[in-house]
């Protein structure tokens, strides 16, 4: 069991007869990295809004280190905030920008300085201190949304889609960084995020929402592996379905029999199987279990992707880039799998 | 020479009539006209010189109406910049359903025509007007007090009127401005006045300093306004001129003082961008 340091008790929003969010209960542990990860309009952001206040719950409790939000404005929350836009104050420096929370706090002048000059280093910008955000890359401003959001030594940190205005590479490097950086000062992070592998590649555990509620709340590789429903399993990755009947520990589909996983073995009639695409092996016509055909192919650099047809519908495969020849397109495959691999899902 | 020179110059050349025949004819007409005699007898003679200046220069009534005109225009500069960047500020903050209702309430009063706006200011403030029919009605002592005629009267008319330039001008800088700012600047610690003045007052420093000098040209060159609220006696450079033009008919004199008053005007307005624009804009980015 999880200390509970930021604990969301059945929060709920609705505005008028729309409800977006509804029933969120998730217990965050002291210097945990939590995301919250769902498409948009999940609710993912208004409930990040009712944690720094700036929403006020229609249902539910929001407790922060054993005391409740609900009467603490955002100023008073000290909770440090990443916007999607960076929001950076136009008319101040770098600098400025950072020192504007301890202003607020009145911290002496002295002091100021160097806590601004450590946050600044923390984020390696000491050299554009003096420099306005208009003048600084996207990447740059990203670091002084983030050192002016920790240098006030917050409760919480909360960012909202922090990455998703960088490009691919610099956003990769960015989420390296960013995992490093919250390790080492050691806040308790919550990052909302659409993007399934940035919250993957950061998160400690992450809380898939759908339609206002928060549908799986695990480790990343967890949800990955057991996903709790076939939203989870689709937005976590490609997945692909094997409708079967299952018997006796065996499955039957498309006139083909294979084994279940030993905790499938007690499953009976219509079963909806899933498997991820990496977990599928493409082989020749005939040395797998489910016949197919290549309809098409796309490389990835360290992969390929192949949409094979088979009487189950059309499956999606990986298949490491090993440096041999690729299958053909409209090549006769058959596709195999270890027993293991596969999931069945709750709801068909 | 080659198309590529030429094509521009002609694609300019429509502008460049209208402002010719609009604009540049008019006003050299005019200083041309400022530089003539008149004899009362004669009408306009056929000499040139600056005599009509140096009779301005030494005139007491055109200096008090000089005075008058720049005290009337900052005066009610001062005033609308400090009602209109508020009311923005305000109105950005409501509910969408009641901002374009608030802003079309903004806009009204220059939706009115300058007389009737005017006639209904003479109809609240004369001596024998609502104003002072209600004070009289409680009470008041000392009342009723005179009203019409006075600077107040025209300041407060032309306040009515130029509030909706500048909450105007800085609606149009709001709307440039990230809304996160102010919610950055709250989760920050700040306070809704601190984060008003320090974070969205510097941004929207262009729309101000750019509604503020519409207001001041448009107060400083005012007519109807202060020549109705004002009277006879209470003249601004801009009622003197007409004076000139339709009553002693001395063309030459008016041509002086509509010339003056456009120096003054062009002067108080470049000074203003070198001194205070510039050095606000500096930090945005701007100049």
């Amino acid at each position: 069991m999880r200390p509970g340091y930021l604990v969301l008790d059945g929060v709920a929003k609705r505005y008028g007869p729309v409800t977006a969010v509804q029933g969120v209960s998730i217990e965050v542990a002291r210097g945990e990295f939590l995301g919250l990860l769902g498409p948009s309009g999940c609710g993912k952001t208004t409930t990040l809004q009712m944690i720094a206040g700036f929403e006020t719950p229609t249902e539910g409790r929001i407790v922060l280190d054993g005391q409740d939000l609900a009467s603490t404005p955002p100023a008073k929350r000290g909770i440090g905030l990443v916007f999607q836009s960076y929001a950076l104050f136009p008319h101040m420096t770098a600098a400025e920008n950072v020192a504007f929370g301890l202003e607020m706090r009145r911290v002496p002048k002295a002091e100021r300085a160097r806590r601004v000059a450590e946050a600044l280093d923390l984020v390696h910008l000491s050299h554009l201190a003096d420099r306005f955000p208009r003048n600084m890359s996207g990447g740059q401003q990203q670091r002084v949304a983030l050192a002016r959001a920790l240098v006030i030594e917050p409760q919480l940190l909360l960012l909202d889609e922090p990455l998703s205005n960088l490009d691919a590479k610099l956003r990769e490097e960015m989420q390296v960084e960013l995992r490093e950086l919250q390790r080492r000062v050691g806040v308790t992070t919550i990052l909302v995020t659409h993007d399934q592998q940035e919250a993957m590649a950061l998160c400690d555990r992450v809380a898939v929402m759908q339609a206002g509620r928060v549908v799986q709340v695990d480790e990343p590789w967890r949800a990955y592996e057991v996903p709790a429903d076939g939203f989870v399993a689709d937005f976590l990755g490609r997945s692909n379905r094997l409708p079967a009947r299952a018997a006796d520990g065996m499955a039957e589909a498309a006139g083909q029999r294979f084994a279940l996983p030993p905790d499938l073995a007690g499953a009976r009639g219509e079963v909806m199987l899933t498997i991820r695409p990496e977990r599928l092996r493409i082989g020749l016509e005939g040395a797998g279990t489910l016949p197919g055909r290549v309809h098409s192919r796309i490389f990835l650099g360290a992969s390929w992707l192949y949409r094979v047809d088979t009487p189950l519908g059309p499956m999606m495969v990986t298949a490491q880039n090993t440096g041999a020849p690729p299958v053909e397109e409209g090549a006769p495959v058959s596709l195999g799998w270890d027993p293991h691999s596969l999931r069945q899902l709750e709801t068909a | 020479m080659s198309a590529g020179r030429t094509s521009p110059a002609l694609l300019a050349a429509p502008s460049g009539v209208v402002y010719l025949v609009a604009l540049v004819i008019p006003l050299v007409s005019v200083l041309v006209l400022s530089l003539q005699g008149f004899e009362f007898s004669r009408g306009i003679l056929p000499r040139y010189d600056l005599a009509n200046y140096a009779d301005l220069f030494t005139d007491p009534l055109f200096e008090e109406a000089l005075t008058r005109t720049f005290r009337i225009a900052l005066i009610t500069t001062a005033i609308c910049v400090a009602i209109g960047v508020p009311e923005a500020w305000i109105i950005r903050r409501m509910s969408p359903r009641w901002r374009g209702l608030m802003l079309l309430l903004v806009v009204g009063p220059l939706l009115v025509s300058v007389v009737v706006r005017t006639f209904g200011w003479m109809v609240l403030l004369g001596t024998n007007g609502l104003i002072n029919g209600a004070l009289l009605a409680i009470g008041v002592p000392d009342a009723p007090f005179r009203m019409m005629f006075t600077e107040f009267a025209v300041i407060l008319g032309l306040v009515h009127v130029m509030v909706p330039l500048v909450v105007l001008a800085v609606w149009a800088s709001l709307g440039r401005l990230d809304p996160a700012l102010s919610r950055a600047a709250e989760s920050l610690g700040a306070g809704r006045f601190t984060i008003f003045r320090r974070i969205i007052l510097p941004n929207i420093m262009p729309g101000v300093l750019g509604g503020a000098l519409m207001v001041f040209c448009l107060s400083a060159s005012a007519f109807a306004t202060p020549a109705m609220l004002g009277g006879r006696r209470l003249k601004v450079v801009a009622s003197m001129a007409y004076n000139e033009f339709l009553n002693t008919l001395n063309w030459p004199l008016g041509a002086a003082i509509a010339t003056l008053l456009l120096a003054t005007i062009l002067a108080a307005t470049l000074l203003w961008t070198r001194l205070v624009e510039r050095r606000a804009l500096r930090r945005l980015g701007g100049a």
